[in-house]
């Protein structure tokens, strides 16, 4: 087999793991498939979305505040759960530590705030 | 569960779509966060597709048809 330049897509298995975390049920192998297909589109969709909230702003550069208001739109940020929440829910603490600003010593802010 | 992110083919991902459009420092995480909720909600919507099936397995058809409801509620 060659193995060239590939489409980049999301690993398969990343794919796979996280949904049959969430389901909790056993999954056939064709599903699977069916998934990341949906991964695909979802991909293609959210690309749109943010290309029209920067273009709209007059940007070039998406900016972390077109996804809060992408993911307002969608309904996953809501009056009781704020992005931070979400954030603090479901990434590591590495990539949490990068996502919300937090007060260190001298009173410096990590990561600067826009 | 393996907790690390695919920072690059996210960011490669984007870039495929739109060649054009920057991303600020991190914003990848972020797009990696909205995509781990939309798998997510159609984890949920599929099991209980195939609940309301009484199928002890799901099967690609309750994927699919939940997928059409997932992705319109995911619009922007």
């Amino acid at each position: 087999a060659c193995r060239g330049k590939r489409e980049p897509a999301l690993p398969s298995k990343f794919v796979k793991n996280v949904f049959a975390h969430c389901v909790k049920m056993p999954v056939a192998k064709d599903a699977f498939k069916a998934v990341e297909n949906c991964v695909n589109l979802y991909f293609k969709q959210l690309s749109d979305d943010l290309e029209a909230y920067a273009n709209h702003a007059r940007r070039k550069t998406v900016e972390p505040a077109d996804l809060e208001l992408l993911m307002m739109r969608q309904g996953l940020i809501t009056d009781k759960i704020p992005l931070n929440v979400l954030i603090e829910r479901h990434m590591p603490l590495e990539y949490r530590q990068l996502l919300i600003p937090v007060a260190t010593s001298g009173n410096k802010v990590f990561p600067p705030m826009l | 569960m393996k907790n690390t992110v695919p920072r690059s083919t996210v960011k490669k991902l984007l870039s495929k779509h739109k060649p054009h459009l920057r991303m600020r420092a991190n914003t990848d995480l972020l797009v990696h966060l909205n995509v781990l909720l939309f798998l997510h909600r159609l984890a949920i919507e599929t099991r209980t597709n195939a609940i309301a099936e009484k199928s002890k397995t799901i099967k690609s058809r309750h994927v699919r048809s939940s997928a059409k409801v997932v992705l319109k509620k995911s619009r922007g």
